[in-house]
Formats: structure tokens, C-alpha cells, sequence
């Protein structure tokens, strides 16, 4: 009778540990994705780049963890550190702030974790981003054709508003929509273009455009550039409140403010790099093989990128068929694995 | 006689003092602004357009609500009130809601108004019942209310082409619509700190909390009051910032308070309590915000603007620390 009760609790013992066992071992073949987002509070999209690569993961069956880098370098570095303690097999990061890249790869190398970087390239790091130079070529030559048609690239001024504070990725996306408007109107005159900062922020903008649109009172025709849409808009917002509107036409990056019933009329188009999407790209191309035990080359340069999002100029006009971010990310988690939002969503293919 | 009624009809310590210093600091302030106009005119004779002036008194209109709230938390002893941003932003998101929900722009500025008191009430709580530090608490609630803010929403606008975009982008007399709320508040407020018998009493709690005390003042319930007022004030502010920002996130009210802490100074209204006029309020508010429009004319970057302001809230404060060792108001 003894004996039986010892074998009954040995057993009853038995299930709970094998269970755990079990469990422990699943868990430690389960593939574990670390995704570090921007956290940025300027952008829905660095929330919805962690929703979408989360979806993505759970989809692949994979372990999740993401942290917030809170657009500060110093936690980005941490993050990494974290994401080492945690023991993902994989992490993908979008740093804004890139000035701890170089410590951020060591790290990851040291813990032989292969890492991608959304945008902002680093010799350590698996390249997924768009092509912001040949983004911002687009949309200025967008731009362009519209003073063409309209001023006969004639304008009083050419406005950029820029984001100092995003170093290289300003210069190619604004400095790249100016050579786009040169591209379509060469013999605008260097003294035409003017620049002021904007960071990126409409209502940080606005007083700095107002100034700037104070100083330079006889300009009439005014084309604007900028490192996304907010900054744009800092400039068109400007020109309403000093009753000059009619005469400014913007061309913004990043498709932020282009979509939706909110849109200023004064704001002609933007380039959509559908931003929330971009862990498609990262895993079809990066992730998804590494998971599989096959062997990926480190493409670290944007000219030559891991994989590369294609941007998407539109017009205002054709931005009005283009859902809204969250429709947009619930139709590419629907579609079929490896489909993009450029294949679902960009009408200038 | 009662002793609210002893407190009304007290004279001030140094009546002739406090007028002359003043208008000293009235005369300095319109000196320097006059030089720094006159500076740019003969350097860009298109200084002097209509264009100029809109963007200037634009750039007052947020600015000088803000500052007013401020000078109220200053003059009462409270130091500063750092939550200012987080407040500015969560009332501006009322503001935004309440007009996307189709609400008449009078019940908006109820609303926005209403929860910077909300806010006040807050801080108050804290600071009054706590006894804690208002820049400490004010730090920490500035903090905490951008966090979660930060949780709550990522970007904000008022619908294109409603009432409160128009009031945003509209003039009156040749000035912006929403500089007049700006300078009317300024005179009220100035005329009731000076000449009411709550003003005198938020003067005197920040002047001596202990003489105030000991003449049957509440230092808890004037604090409470004053902190309920700042924080309407910068609800105020709100609705006149949502209408004119566009599209604006929870810390793009950051880079402005700075601006309003060196306004508060420079208009002689000290940080330590107890003495300074709100009307100068209008010369300090108007010369900072001349300040970076002269630097574009003068074909200087915007960025360069912040170099000067740091340097004139150095000298700023410095000045209020000498006022306040010489015991001169």
C-alpha cells in the first residue's frame, strides 16, 4: 500500500516536470525575433513598424520581444544589450538616432545575433530601408513638373524645410527633392533656394517659416521641399496665417499628411514609403532564411541593400485611393506572406 | 475693519519705488526693442511691412497666455511651473476632440480651460497638501503627463476649414485674431493683480508667506487658486496654439518655455514672489518674439535664435537675482 502511494505521487510529480521540460525545450527551439522601435512620438508609423513585425512573427510561429529606443541613442545601446540578455536568434532596429550604431553592431556581433537596420545604414548591420536620395529625387521631380506646368519654372522661391537633426537622411531626402526640382527646372538660380529648419515638426516650424516668409515679402510663386510632410506643412500653415497661401505649392516626404479627409490643399503630394510595413521586406528577405538555418550575406550599404522599399510618389489626388495606415496594415497582414504595401497600395509602379 | 479689508487698504512698502521701477523697466525694455527694430529697419528697410508685424504677433499670441500663467505661479512664490508643456498639449488634444465632435468654439475654450484647471488642481494638490517643491513637482508632472500622452496620441490637428482653423489663420484690425484674447487677458489680468483685493493677496503670499499668514491669509487656498488659474491659462493658451499649429505631437510644445520663463523675468516679475506688473508682459512678449524674426532678416538661421535667447535669460535672470539681493522690487 506504501509502495503504491510513493508510485502514485513519483507519477503525480512526474507530469508537472515533464510538462516544464517540455515546455523549456519547445521554447528554446522556437526561433526569437527582437525588434527595437524607434520611439519616436513624431510618427505613428514607428508604433505600427513594431505592430506589423510582431503580426509577422506570431504569424511565423516565432518568439516576440520589442523595446522602445524612445529616439534616444543612449537606450538604443541598452536595448541591445537587453535584447543580448533576452537571447533573441535575431533583432531588426529602427535607430533615429544612429550615433551609437557602431556600439550597438559590436554588441549584437559579439553575441553572434545578426541585426537589421531600418534606413539609417551601419557596416555591422543587414540594410532594409528605402532609397531616401532616390525618394527624394522623386517627389522633387514631381514637384517640379507642377512649376513647369504652372510657373513655367519660374518660381520667386524654392523652399526647403529641413530636419538637421536627421544628419545624412536630410541631406538625401531634401537635398534629393532639390535635385529632383533641377532635375525637371535646371535654370532655376541658386539664389532661389532658400532653407530653413523645420525638425521635421509642423508646429515646431511654423514660427521660423513665418519669419522666413516675412523676410522675403515680394515672393509670390514659392515651391516647397522638406524631409517629410510636418515640415511641409510648417511652411504651408505659415503662408495661411500671413494670407499668402495661393501662392505656395508643397511636396512633402513620407506620406504622413497626404492621406485621410485632413488634407491641406495647399500640400500637392508626397512620397509614401509605407514606413509601418517595412518587417515584410526584413523577413522575406533576411529573417525568414536566417530561421531556416540558411547562411545570408551581410549587405550593410543602401546602395546595395539587404533589401530595398521602393518609394511611391503620389499626388494629393491619387492619395485619396490609398486607405489609411491602419487599414493599410490590416490589409497587408491578410495578404499572402511576402507581399509588400508598394505591390498592394502605390498607383506609380 | 476686517483684515482682507486692512490688507486692500494697506499701501504698498514703497509705492514711489514700485512705480519708478516700473516704468524703469518699462523705459529699458522699450528701449531695447525700439533699438533692435530700428537695427533691422537700416539693415532691411522691408522690416517695417505689414508681413513683419503678423509674424511677430503671432509668434506673441501663445507665448504671451503662457507667460501669464507663468507670472501668476511667479509673483504667488510658486517659482515656475515646469508642467506647462504637458498641460498645453493634453488641453490642446481636448480642444482638437472637441472640435472634431462639432462643438462651438466658445464651449472649446470652456473645455480646454476647464481641464487646465483640472491640471492646476493637480499640481496644487501636490504641492499645497505635500508641501513639496513646485519645480520638483512641477518637473515630475510635466513628465509623467508627456508619457502619457505619449500613450495616448501620436499626432493632432483641427479639422481643415472648421471655426477653430479659421480663428487660427484669420486677421482683425491688421493683427491675428488670436492676438487680441492675448492683450485683452494681459490688461485684465495686470488691472486685477494690481487693483483687487485676490490679486494683493497672491502678491502678498509670494512677497512674505508669513506676513500674509499672520494677517489671516490662506497660503494653502490662495497656492491652490493660483495653480488652478495658471493651469486655465495655459488651457487658454491651448486652444490659440491648436487653432494656429496644424498638426502638432506631444512634445512639440517643448521649445516653447523657455520663451515664457524669460519673458516672466525680463517683464521684472520675480521668480522669488511678490512683486511685478503683467503689463510689462506685453513689452517682454513682444520683444523676445521680435527677436528671431530680426535674425532672419538679418540673414542669420533660425537655429541662432536659441543662442541669443540662452544668452538673454542668463542676463535675465542675473538681473532678477540683483533686484532681489538690492531688495528693490
Amino acid at each position: 500500500m506504501r509502495n503504491s502511494v510513493r508510485a502514485f505521487a513519483l507519477m503525480a510529480l512526474s507530469v508537472p516536470v515533464l510538462i516544464g521540460l517540455a515546455g523549456v525545450a519547445e521554447a528554446q527551439d522556437k526561433f526569437k525575433l527582437g525588434m527595437m522601435v524607434g520611439g519616436n512620438t513624431c510618427c505613428e508609423w514607428m508604433k505600427a513598424q513594431g505592430d506589423v513585425a510582431r503580426a509577422l512573427a506570431e504569424k511565423m510561429g516565432w518568439d516576440y520581444v520589442e523595446l522602445s529606443n524612445n529616439n534616444d541613442p543612449a537606450t538604443a545601446l541598452k536595448n541591445a544589450q537587453i535584447m543580448v540578455q533576452e537571447g533573441v536568434d535575431a533583432a531588426i532596429q529602427f535607430n533615429g538616432q544612429p550615433s551609437t550604431n557602431p556600439a550597438i553592431s559590436a554588441v549584437m556581433k559579439a553575441a553572434n545575433i545578426p541585426i537589421v537596420t531600418y534606413d539609417i545604414a551601419d557596416p555591422g548591420m543587414y540594410f532594409v530601408g528605402i532609397d531616401n536620395l532616390a525618394a527624394g529625387i522623386a517627389g522633387g521631380e514631381q514637384l517640379g513638373k507642377i512649376m513647369k506646368e504652372k510657373w513655367n519654372c519660374e518660381p520667386d522661391l524654392v523652399i526647403s524645410s529641413e530636419g538637421a537633426g536627421a544628419g545624412i537622411v536630410n541631406e538625401w531626402r531634401t537635398g534629393g527633392m532639390r535635385t529632383g526640382v533641377k532635375n525637371i527646372c535646371p535654370d532655376i538660380p541658386a539664389e532661389k533656394y532658400i532653407s530653413f529648419e523645420g525638425s521635421g515638426d509642423a508646429a515646431v516650424a511654423l514660427p521660423a517659416a513665418r519669419d522666413l516668409l516675412a523676410a522675403n515679402p515680394n515672393a509670390v510663386k514659392m515651391a516647397v521641399v522638406g524631409i517629410n510632410d510636418g515640415g511641409v506643412l510648417g511652411l504651408i500653415n505659415a503662408a495661411e496665417q500671413l494670407g499668402r497661401a495661393d501662392e505656395v505649392i508643397g511636396w512633402g516626404q513620407d506620406g504622413a499628411f497626404i492621406t485621410g479627409d485632413n488634407v491641406n490643399p495647399h500640400l500637392a503630394g508626397s512620397v509614401f514609403y509605407f514606413l509601418e510595413g517595412y518587417a515584410v521586406y526584413a523577413i522575406k528577405d533576411v529573417i525568414g532564411p536566417i530561421a531556416e538555418g540558411k547562411e545570408v550575406a551581410l549587405k550593410a550599404d543602401a546602395g546595395d541593400p539587404a533589401s530595398k522599399v521602393q518609394p511611391c510618389p503620389v499626388s494629393a489626388e491619387q492619395a485619396k485611393a490609398v486607405p489609411d495606415m491602419p487599414e493599410r496594415v490590416a490589409q497587408l497582414l491578410a495578404a499572402p506572406a511576402g507581399t509588400t504595401e508598394y505591390d498592394l497600395f502605390c498607383l506609380n509602379k | 475693519m476686517s483684515t482682507d479689508q486692512a490688507i486692500d487698504a494697506t499701501p504698498t512698502a514703497t509705492p514711489l519705488a514700485v512705480r519708478f521701477q516700473g516704468w524703469g523697466t518699462a523705459i529699458t525694455l522699450v528701449a531695447v526693442w525700439a533699438l533692435l527694430i530700428a537695427a533691422t529697419g537700416l539693415y532691411r528697410p522691408d522690416f517695417f511691412a505689414h508681413q513683419t508685424v503678423l509674424a511677430i504677433a503671432f509668434t506673441m499670441s501663445i507665448v504671451g497666455v503662457l507667460a501669464i500663467g507663468q507670472g501668476i505661479i511667479g509673483i504667488s512664490g510658486g517659482f515656475i511651473d515646469l508642467s506647462q508643456p504637458a498641460c498645453l498639449i493634453l488641453t490642446s488634444l481636448i480642444a482638437v476632440r472637441l472640435s472634431e465632435a462639432g462643438l462651438p468654439l466658445p464651449l472649446v475654450f470652456v473645455g480646454a480651460v476647464l481641464v487646465g484647471m483640472v491640471w492646476g488642481a493637480f499640481n496644487a494638490t501636490i504641492v499645497v497638501l505635500a508641501k513639496l517643491n513646485p519645480v520638483i513637482v512641477t518637473l515630475a508632472t510635466n513628465f509623467i503627463g508627456l508619457a502619457a500622452l505619449y500613450l495616448v496620441f501620436q499626432l493632432a490637428q483641427v479639422p481643415n476649414g472648421s471655426e477653430i482653423y479659421h480663428m487660427g489663420r484669420a486677421s482683425f484690425l491688421g493683427l491675428p485674431v488670436i492676438w487680441w484674447p492675448m492683450l485683452v487677458l494681459i490688461i485684465i489680468v495686470g488691472f486685477l493683480m494690481r487693483y483687487t483685493r485676490y490679486g494683493r493677496r497672491i502678491t502678498a503670499v509670494g512677497g512674505n508667506r508669513f506676513a500674509a499668514q499672520a494677517r489671516g491669509i490662506s497660503l494653502k487656498k490662495t497656492r491652490f487658486a493660483t495653480f488652478m488659474a495658471a493651469g486655465g491659462f495655459v488651457g487658454f493658451a491651448a486652444v490659440l496654439f491648436a487653432s494656429a499649429a496644424g498638426p502638432f505631437n506631444p512634445s512639440s510644445a517643448s521649445t516653447m518655455q523657455l520663451n515664457v520663463i524669460a519673458a516672466v523675468i525680463l517683464a521684472g516679475i520675480s521668480l522669488a514672489g511678490g512683486r511685478g506688473s503683467f503689463w510689462m508682459l506685453l513689452l517682454s512678449v513682444g520683444f523676445l518674439s521680435t527677436i528671431p524674426t530680426s535674425l532672419v532678416f538679418f540673414g542669420l538661421s533660425s537655429d541662432t535664435q536659441s543662442i541669443f535667447q540662452g544668452i538673454l535669460l542668463m542676463i535675465a535672470v542675473a538681473i532678477d537675482g540683483y533686484r532681489a539681493r538690492r531688495g528693490t522690487p
